[in-house]
């Protein structure tokens, strides 16, 4: 118990830690194991969304069915930005995080009083309103195909400047934003504010006669939530190098929640961490082996919510909640996953 | 005005269609204070069903599918729609079993549960019939198109309507004029008073969401011909379906009716003078709605609010 108190006042615990330096040499064995280096990007760059994500369903228990929302409007204000403005790396990523906070945080004005599932009803709601606009707007958002030939434009840091073309040097930069989005998030969740968001969680009813403004706390958490989603969707634009309404559909949003619960985002801060990487792997692992893999990790997400909706993580932390005492290396590692919560 | 009359009944047929999807959804959502994500699949399930029943694979079946095909159409679509909703009825049943085991945790792990539910049975009717565009045949009888009033309209569209009108008045008739929709409506608002009452309500839960999903089954088999069939139609259905409902006020009978008519009209008025947005306008009108009166046109305070 000790440890976890010490743990969390850290920037940077040594799980995180570890992860990193996974992240950080993944470029060097990636291609020897027989996977490929996009693959990493893609999974560096849903980290990033399903962390965000977890700020809502997880910490403050509100579950979003809408969010791929806001990773859709990171996507196209980043392809807007390069193709009608001017190709700019920082700048595009901000207009994408602002454009994304916007929203969010005019969707959260509607949301913010409300709880459970009509919480989740309305972000579908929203979600699906998205999802039209991104369609049927043609002169913007290029309809059904979306917008094509997005640069990735050159990463400028004062008087160096470096091209990311390629996939490795992608992989770095969006690894040095999860890096940066990580020791944030860890602080944020455990701060005064992140303690609060899971009072909200345990009991809103409590948390408001405590005194806390509930509202404003949902209304901030779901608008930071809603941005970070946005940077994500920036990233992933430039990633594909286009943006298209897919990423908005009810489904892709319902993936980043079944992601999130997979890994064990109710129970730990790593839970999306450990669930981006168990989707991507099942999809390129069991995608290879059978078409039909969606129904495989559907099964196992029915599975999960049936009889461990505390996830992988939590299954972890049992299995080496039942060992301690007799061993201290596996206690050592069950700081890796506990650390997450209190 | 003579312009806007056709759209006027256009957007009516498709409100009752709309009631109609919605109907099965409201049964489950107030009596089980559940939304099932998964509404939308089993309303594919149900049009899938039909279509086997209908028009079977013969090299499958043998002797027996030829003389099944050799009899009329209209016998096998009559079977299709009294059985195809009754396996729906029975796979919902099976989703109900396992339910149970999220019942009295939080109601989100029911969405999720049901969510995933969703994408096995979407996953699963793509696997089995794979992703390309089916079809359900119609009888001769009700397809085609009739002249009224010198316009042109579809046959189905107002055979469709009348199956809706049907469904609705049946759903009505159980639960307003028999015991078993008393117990329904009792266990809706005070399941504990009704299991006190000596009334089993598991096995009602288990009935009802029988009961809801083939609701759901009718429904896609009667929308199909005019939607089309596809593994993921069910996403179409499912949207309007909770849509409706929380527009109209959870748990409410004629809410559902009404919110499924208004956003019919939504829909069928805007289609006729911005089609590409037509969809779009039933979200602003849920928003618009819910804004102003949080529980919904006709809603009550419900459960799922805490």
């Amino acid at each position: 118990m000790t440890k976890r108190v010490s743990s969390a006042g850290r920037w940077l615990p040594r799980e995180m830690a570890v992860l990193l330096v996974a992240l950080a040499t993944l470029p060097l064995w990636i291609e020897p194991v027989g996977l490929y280096q996009y693959l990493g990007v893609e999974i560096a760059i849903w980290m990033i969304y399903g962390l965000g994500f977890n700020l809502l369903l997880g910490y403050s228990g509100l579950p979003s069915f809408g969010h791929g929302a806001f990773f859709g409007i990171g996507a196209y204000a980043f392809g807007l930005f390069q193709l009608w403005a001017f190709e700019s790396l920082w700048l595009g990523i901000l207009c994408a995080v602002f454009a994304a906070f916007v929203a969010g945080a005019v969707v959260a004005c509607f949301l913010s009083h409300r709880r459970g599932i009509y919480f989740a009803l309305m972000t579908i709601a929203f979600g699906q309103v998205f999802w039209f606009i991104a369609i049927k707007w043609h002169a913007v958002t290029g309809g059904e195909d979306g917008l094509l030939n997005i640069p990735r434009p050159a990463l400028d840091v004062g008087l160096a400047s470096a091209g990311l073309e390629s996939n490795t040097a992608l992989y770095c930069f969006v690894l040095a934003v999860l890096a940066a989005v990580l020791v944030l998030l860890w602080r944020l969740v455990h701060s005064p504010f992140g303690k609060v968001l899971q009072a909200i969680r345990q009991n809103e009813a409590r948390a408001r006669f405590v005194g806390y403004n509930v509202w404003m706390f949902k209304w901030t958490v779901f608008s930071l939530s809603a941005a970070i989603a946005g940077l994500a969707g920036s990233l992933f634009s430039m990633a594909q190098q286009s943006a298209y309404p897919d990423v908005i559909s009810l489904h892709a949003s319902g993936i980043i929640v079944m992601m999130t619960l997979i890994g064990g985002g109710f129970v730990s801060f790593w839970g999306p961490v450990i669930g981006v990487t168990v989707y991507f792997l099942a999809r390129d692992v069991l995608g290879t082996l059978t078409e039909t893999w969606l129904l495989w990790f559907g099964l196992m997400f029915v599975v999960a919510v049936l009889f461990k909706p505390e996830g992988i993580a939590g299954a972890w932390q049992e299995h080496v909640g039942a060992a301690s005492g007799r061993s201290r290396a596996r206690r050592a590692l069950a700081g890796l996953l506990s650390t997450g919560r209190d | 005005m003579t312009h806007v009359l056709p759209h006027l009944l256009n957007g009516l047929s498709l409100g009752l269609l709309f009631a109609l999807i919605a109907l099965g959804f409201m049964l489950i959502v107030g009596v089980m204070e559940l939304i099932n994500l998964a509404h939308g699949s089993l309303f594919a399930l149900g049009a899938y069903f039909a279509m086997v029943i209908v028009a079977p694979d013969v090299a499958w079946l043998g002797a027996a599918g030829e003389a099944w095909l050799a009899l009329p159409l209209s016998v096998r679509y009559v079977l299709a729609i009294l059985v195809a909703p009754l396996l729906v009825a029975v796979v919902g049943m099976g989703l109900e079993l396992c339910m149970r085991r999220t019942y009295g945790r939080k109601a989100e792990y029911g969405l999720l549960l049901t969510f995933g539910a969703a994408l096995v049975i979407e996953e699963t009717i793509r696997l089995v019939w794979g992703p390309s565009e089916r079809y359900l045949q119609v009888p001769q009888a009700i397809s085609g198109a009739f002249l009224f009033a010198g316009l042109v309209y579809s046959k189905y569209k107002l055979f469709a309507a009348l199956f809706a009108m049907a469904a609705i008045a049946l759903v009505w008739l159980l639960l307003e004029r028999t015991p078993y929709g008393a117990i329904i409506k009792a266990g809706a608002h005070d399941s504990e008073m009704v299991r006190a009452l000596g009334i089993n309500l598991t096995r009602l839960r288990l009935l009802v969401f029988g009961l809801g999903a083939g609701l759901a089954g009718f429904a896609g088999i009667v929308l199909t011909p005019i939607w089309g069939l596809r593994p993921h139609v069910g996403i179409d259905a499912v949207i309007p379906a909770f849509l409706i409902i929380v527009l109209g006020g959870v748990g409410s009978f004629w809410g559902a009716v009404i919110g499924g008519i208004l956003v019919g009209l939504a829909v069928g008025v805007t289609g006729a003078y911005a089609a590409e947005w037509s969809l779009l306008s039933m979200y602003l009108l849920l928003i618009a709605v819910v804004t102003v009166r949080a529980r919904g046109l006709l809603g009550k305070k419900s459960a799922l609010e805490a």
